[in-house]
């Protein structure tokens, strides 16, 4: 456990000494503010931020390739990944450590959006339920550690950041294209088994304050699988 | 000294490690074992096989065949344990340029399992034996090529092993970082650590940095093992195999003579027909063309040939005749030319194959 939090702590650390993690955050976080202007600082627009956590998801799909693209590529282009393997951290050390450090970062990124929690309950008459607010950020945080799980692998198998990013980036849209676009165009039972995989379905059943425990089994499941094959490729690196 | 069985008095062992990278064969049943607390150099040409011999050495890849043990830790059997017992520096000194060189050495040693309360004097005591007290709070990545040496040398030594490893530890350096960098590299294997004696294993195609850090060689010519033993050894072996040369400077340019390109051929036919001698190259001496340097190379069993030389040059005045001592590198040419004729006759691969796992 000391290896993944020496690796996630220096991880995290060196998004913020270096412009990448800045521009990021602030790219997302200007973003979302004109996404939670436009809806939910309307005059007559609802109390609530199911719209603000709709853009944030759909934002998450650059922003988490952004954040990950760099974890292994970098250090394969650098030579770093050499001394990193030949220390006594475990590849899934390595892996675990490489995505908790980037999943603080993503933490840090969406930490200042809780101003517009702030907001919404200065301005809003009668005060808005917490309860969907939570499950919204619950969805969130779900809907972005797959993506950077996404982005993990996809930075392992190459050296390559831009291609890392492109990889993640369109993995991620295809599938968004795929089962929304499909499960809409497609008969059953076709549909239903599009629409079981979507993650932007699942994801706005969170903000509108639903926590089901399949959803947060599939985010996390699927989290799960991403990081193994991590763990596998970081090991075959070995091997080649 | 060397010695290819398993003993526990080896930090270092290579058991008949074999690598391939797709159809290249890299290592062909490399075996060596390194005393503690020796010095040990493993030398060979670009492409020998020096690196994937280290990478295996240091749990960074695995053999094909063959197995490696540091500190009698078998890496394939236990290879957290054996890598926590290495400190390794790879070709140039991988780093992270955005942390401070006090930060990065923290970071290795958390890595490394150093405890809390013992890091803080482990990063000031690595940053002392490096030498780094001036930058230790500067960015790695602005500091100059030695230094970054000297951050990747401190890393490797944060946790204090009984083993280093530095692959190519002065590429890249000027003439005065490279001095203080052999000099460095001798102070920390002379230096006891809490494990105690410091075994050190140098790669390097670079033979002078060799002979003079070095107690022990590993000569490595295509794949394979072809020399080992102290600098003394080797250079004694080069004396019976290579034969020493011999230096002569003598006027070729004579006034009235024959043109000063027939008084060479003439003299040349004179000394190549001396009993011993297998070839001449000649140069014109610095800065007098009149003047020619010619090198002789003769048979290991020839003997003292300066009396017949200097007879057989006449009636050129000689200036100079001197035999060269015979170093590392004659005995390293002729074993790389060995394997170079080995692996014309037989294909690079075949002499592999034979014995390949």
């Amino acid at each position: 456990m000391t290896g993944v939090l020496t690796i996630a702590a220096r991880e995290l650390r060196s998004y913020f000494r270096l412009p990448v993690g800045w521009i990021v955050a602030a790219l997302y976080l200007s973003l979302t503010g004109a996404v939670f202007a436009l809806s939910t600082l309307e005059p007559g627009a609802p109390a609530t931020l199911g719209g603000f956590f709709a853009g944030a998801a759909s934002l998450l799909a650059v922003v988490a390739p952004a954040i990950s693209m760099r974890l292994f590529s970098e250090e394969a282009r650098s030579g770093t990944l050499e001394t990193l393997m030949t220390s006594p951290a475990s590849d899934l050390t390595v892996v675990l450590g490489k995505y908790l450090g980037a999943a603080g970062c993503l933490a840090v990124i969406l930490a200042p959006t809780a101003v517009y929690i702030a907001l919404l309950y200065r301005l809003a008459e009668p005060a808005p339920d917490p309860g969907p607010i939570l499950a919204g950020y619950l969805g969130l945080a779900l809907v972005g550690l797959l993506y950077l799980g996404v982005g993990t692998l996809a930075s392992a198998c190459t050296s390559s950041q831009t291609l890392a990013f492109l990889v993640a980036f369109l993995v991620i849209v295809g599938h968004l294209l795929l089962t929304d676009e499909g499960a809409a165009r497609l008969p059953q039972p076709y549909a239903g088994w599009l629409a079981a995989t979507s993650i932007s379905v699942r994801a706005r059943e969170f903000g509108a304050g639903i926590i089901d425990t399949a959803h947060v089994g599939f985010f996390g499941a699927w989290t799960l699988w991403t990081l193994a094959a991590a763990a596998l490729v970081q090991q075959s690196r070995r091997w080649r | 000294m060397f010695h290819t069985r398993y003993c526990a008095q080896f930090m270092i062992e290579a058991r008949s490690l074999w690598k391939s990278y797709g159809s290249i064969r890299a290592l062909r049943g490399v075996s060596f074992a390194i005393e503690t607390g020796r010095v040990a150099g493993l030398l060979g040409p670009n492409g020998a096989g020096k690196s994937s011999t280290l990478r295996i050495l240091t749990g960074f890849r695995p053999p094909d065949a063959g197995s490696a043990a540091v500190q009698g830790i078998d890496l394939a059997e236990h290879p957290r344990r054996a890598r926590r017992a290495i400190g390794y520096l790879p070709e140039s000194a991988p780093l992270y340029d955005e942390m401070s060189v006090r930060g990065f050495l923290h970071y290795r040693s958390r890595l490394f399992g150093v405890g809390f309360r013992a890091r803080r004097a482990a990063v000031a005591q690595a940053i002392g034996k490096a030498q780094l007290d001036r930058v230790a709070h500067r960015r790695i990545g602005k500091l100059s090529k030695g230094f970054r040496q000297r951050v990747g040398l401190a890393a490797a030594l944060v946790h204090e092993p009984p083993v280093l490893i530095l692959d190519e530890p002065t590429n890249g350096l000027d003439p005065s970082q490279v001095r203080e960098l052999r000099n460095l590299i001798r102070d920390l294997a002379s230096d006891t650590g809490k494990s105690g004696a410091r075994t050190v294993l140098i790669s390097s195609h670079v033979l002078s940095e060799i002979e003079r850090v070095c107690d022990d060689v590993v000569m490595l010519v295509s794949g394979q093992v072809r020399a080992v033993g102290s600098p003394a050894d080797l250079i004694a072996r080069a004396a019976r195999v290579v034969g020493a040369p011999y230096t002569l400077e003598l006027r070729t340019g004579q006034i009235g003579g024959p043109s000063p390109a027939a008084a060479v051929q003439e003299t040349l036919e004179r000394l190549g027909k001396v009993a011993g001698v297998t070839g001449i190259d000649w140069t014109p001496a610095a800065g007098d063309p009149a003047w020619s340097r010619l090198t002789v190379r003769v048979a290991p069993d020839a003997g003292d040939l300066r009396e017949s030389l200097a007879h057989a040059a006449q009636p050129a005045p000689i200036r100079e005749l001197a035999r060269e001592p015979v170093g590392l590198e004659e005995l390293f040419v002729h074993l790389a030319d060995e394997a170079e004729c080995a692996d014309a006759d037989t294909g690079p691969n075949a002499g592999a194959d034979g014995g390949a796992p």
